[in-house]
């Protein structure tokens, strides 16, 4: 079942790579965190426990409704052209992950015989990683670097379900409440960017070098 | 409970009165005595008359506890000049900055003594994580493009280096897969324990993304580009702050990960790493100190400079490593006088550009004699601490087994020292345009009172070398089983 959801993950991933239009990296959002929901929920079948459901609520909370639905506040608030302007070529672009992607699940494969860990969802959420990397790099509108930022965040909650078996809830919960507001002031700060410059993009951020 | 209380729960509290509190001044004095008491509180557990004790996740030793008294003391002191500082007029628009000031501040310090104090590597990230979001606001004070475009930089490039380190502590609980430190993770003491245990393949990726992803926060090149346009832009008590304290504590980690990976077979490896990173900050300073036309841009690359030293100091190990955690010191003191003078300066000439300041001596004699003192006391020329901690240093160097990267570090500094001493002395001396006419002489303030009894400090500690100091910093060199 854990293969099925990261397998998931790795096309909402494509997806997110070939789409043309912002609304779609809020969806892959959305479709992300319900996926990483299902995947901690999956033990509660087997036993419930009603304190082991706080986790997967907030992070229902937040990853599908808090954040998403704040990003496309923002998106409608500023107005930003709902179509993305990338500076590489899509299909170079597409292959480039496709590369990647192979890269990280042979290199997991062969690390996997030393240390016992679970291909799959390890190497979806290392994909991921990498993935909301390139998005930052290869992107001008600063709205998609914040969404490549989540993506990359998605990414590292998957490794850690592949990764760790339990990190303590408390520790949990402070990620997650950090994750929402470094968005959240994200958010502002692009409102007074979007104020101040004119504009979201890359280039009006040039003002400081030596 | 109760220091756990002083340390991180009064804090918390005192940044929600704040929020409530509209009066600046009232918010000042609630803030001035959290600092008090965290600042005598944790002189007492440095001294050993008190023994705390922490709740899960938190714990004390002679690390966190020389770390917890570098933060209060430059908190104290920060907070102390905040007020005076506040008062001066700033454009209508920063007005709305001054209100969340103190709060963020307190936020600051009980997210930052959380972090220092915790002996769990979740903790610590949530702790460090929640540092930045306390700071990142407090760049943007003036409201200006400059530090809108700063703290934009400063908050994005953290976050993704906060979230390395994260998949670093996620690949050290991979380490652990199948021993001990597996039941109770990421505790620091169970791992340095049973460091041996730990795979190496996963141990050392996980160095690498800590280190990298820290590096961000601590500005080691070649990541130091966010944190130098933020302490650049920031106002002068917050640059003071970040380069005094939050850099500190980032390096904390990764001299968590550096104690558990010293007993194991990757520690060269580690070692390699740190060096290589400390060279290019060093040589990164030293590049950018020919074109820098901002000082407090220089001040900036200065700190970057002297974080690569320490952490050249910290990965040579022997008595190069006693000289790093000396430098630690004596550079967070140094920093918060050299950004409070500059920060006069600006205050003053109104500009950060170098060409745009002069007869800095003339026009203002107090603080610009200050800053004369300062710039000695940064450059390493004695009876000021960091001559002590650097000779240290480069004398451990010398006698380890790679004593060609002294050759490399002279070189380095020697030109920095020129660089900065040209800049510097063209402010203090060169004769100005002729448009500002001599205006009424300088008023002695509570800021060159801070700033005098700083540079007191740091000859005094430097000089009178205290011995608990000494000892716990033998402490702290035992603990990393460090060898003279």
């Amino acid at each position: 079942m854990e293969n099925v959801l990261s397998i998931l993950f790795c096309l909402s991933l494509f997806y997110v790579v070939v789409t043309t239009r912002v609304k779609g990296y809020v969806t892959v959002l959305r479709v992300q965190g319900l996926i990483l929901t299902v995947l901690l929920m999956i033990p509660f079948y087997y036993h419930f426990s009603f304190y082991g459901i706080i986790i997967p609520v907030t992070l229902l909370l937040v990853k599908v409704f808090f954040i998403p639905g704040y990003i496309n506040k923002i998106i409608i608030d500023l107005d930003i052209k709902r179509r993305i302007e990338p500076t590489i070529q899509q299909i170079s672009f597409l292959l480039l992950v496709i590369a990647t992607m192979v890269v990280i699940f042979l290199a997991s494969h062969i690390l996997s015989r030393s240390t016992g860990l679970d291909v799959i969802p390890f190497a979806s959420g290392f994909s991921a990683i990498v993935i909301g990397i390139f998005i930052m790099m290869f992107r001008k509108k600063l709205i998609l670097h914040v969404a490549g930022f989540l993506i990359m965040e998605n990414g590292i909650f998957l490794f850690s379900t592949a990764v760790a078996s339990e990190l303590p809830m408390m520790i949990e919960l402070g990620v997650l409440l950090d994750v929402f507001v470094v968005v959240f002031l994200m958010g502002i700060a692009l409102n007074r960017i979007s104020d101040t410059f004119k504009g979201f993009e890359v280039r009006h951020l040039e003002r400081l070098k030596d | 409970m109760f220091e756990f209380s002083i340390f991180i729960i009064y804090p918390l509290l005192a940044a929600g009165f704040c929020y409530l509190a509209k009066d600046l001044r009232i918010q000042f004095g609630a803030s001035l005595v959290i600092a008090l008491l965290h600042l005598g509180l944790s002189l007492f557990v440095f001294l050993g008359f008190y023994q705390p004790h922490m709740p899960t996740y938190f714990a004390v030793d002679s690390l966190s506890k020389l770390f917890l008294l570098i933060l209060s003391n430059v908190y104290f002191w920060v907070v102390l000049v905040s007020y005076s500082y506040l008062k001066r007029p700033v454009m209508p628009k920063a007005e709305g900055g001054k209100k969340l000031y103190f709060l963020l501040l307190n936020f600051y310090l009980a997210s930052n003594s959380a972090a220092i104090l915790s002996n769990h590597f979740g903790m610590y990230w949530v702790a460090a994580e929640a540092t930045t979001l306390s700071v990142v606001p407090l760049i943007y004070f003036y409201r200006n493009e400059e530090s809108l475009e700063a703290m934009w930089k400063y908050l994005f490039l953290v976050s993704v280096g906060i979230a390395f380190a994260f998949i670093g502590i996620l690949l050290l609980a991979l380490s652990a897969k199948e021993t001990v430190p597996e039941e109770k993770q990421l505790f620091f003491q169970l791992f340095i324990r049973n460091a041996t245990l730990l795979n190496p393949i996963w141990l050392k990726a996980s160095f690498i993304f800590i280190f990298v992803g820290l590096s961000t926060k601590i500005g080691i090149a070649p990541m130091h580009s966010g944190d130098v346009d933020a302490t650049s832009n920031a106002p002068s008590p917050v640059a003071a702050l970040m380069s005094g304290s939050l850099r500190i504590t980032a390096l904390l980690g990764v001299m968590r990960i550096l104690q558990i990976i010293r007993p194991t077979s990757s520690y060269e490896f580690a070692r390699v790493i740190l060096i290589v990173g400390a060279l290019l900050s060093v040589f990164v300073a030293f590049v950018f100190m020919f074109k820098v036309n901002n000082y407090k841009r220089m001040l900036a690359y200065s700190s970057v400079e002297h974080l690569g030293i320490i952490l050249l100091g910290l990965a040579v190990g022997g008595l190069a490593f006693i000289g790093a955690i000396y430098h630690t010191i004596y550079n967070s003191i140094t920093k918060v006088v050299l950004f409070l003078t500059a920060g006069n300066i600006h205050r003053t000439y109104k500009s950060r550009e170098v060409d745009r300041v002069a007869s800095v001596l003339d026009r203002m004699p107090k603080t610009g004699w200050l800053f004369v003192l300062a710039f000695f006391a940064i450059s390493g020329i004695p009876p000021f601490g960091i001559f002590f901690s650097e000779i240290k240093i480069f004398e451990g160097i010398l006698f380890s087994d790679k004593p060609y990267v002294l050759a490399i570090v002279m070189f380095f500094l020697l030109f920095i020292f020129i660089n900065m001493g040209k800049i510097i002395f063209a402010m203090l001396y060169k004769e100005g345009t002729g448009q500002h006419s001599r205006e009424e002489t300088e008023r002695f303030e509570l800021n060159h009172i801070v700033v005098i009894f700083l540079l007191i400090l740091l000859t005094a500690i430097a000089i009178a070398s205290p011995d608990i100091l000494y000892r716990n910093i033998m402490n702290i060199a035992n603990d990393f089983g460090v060898r003279l």
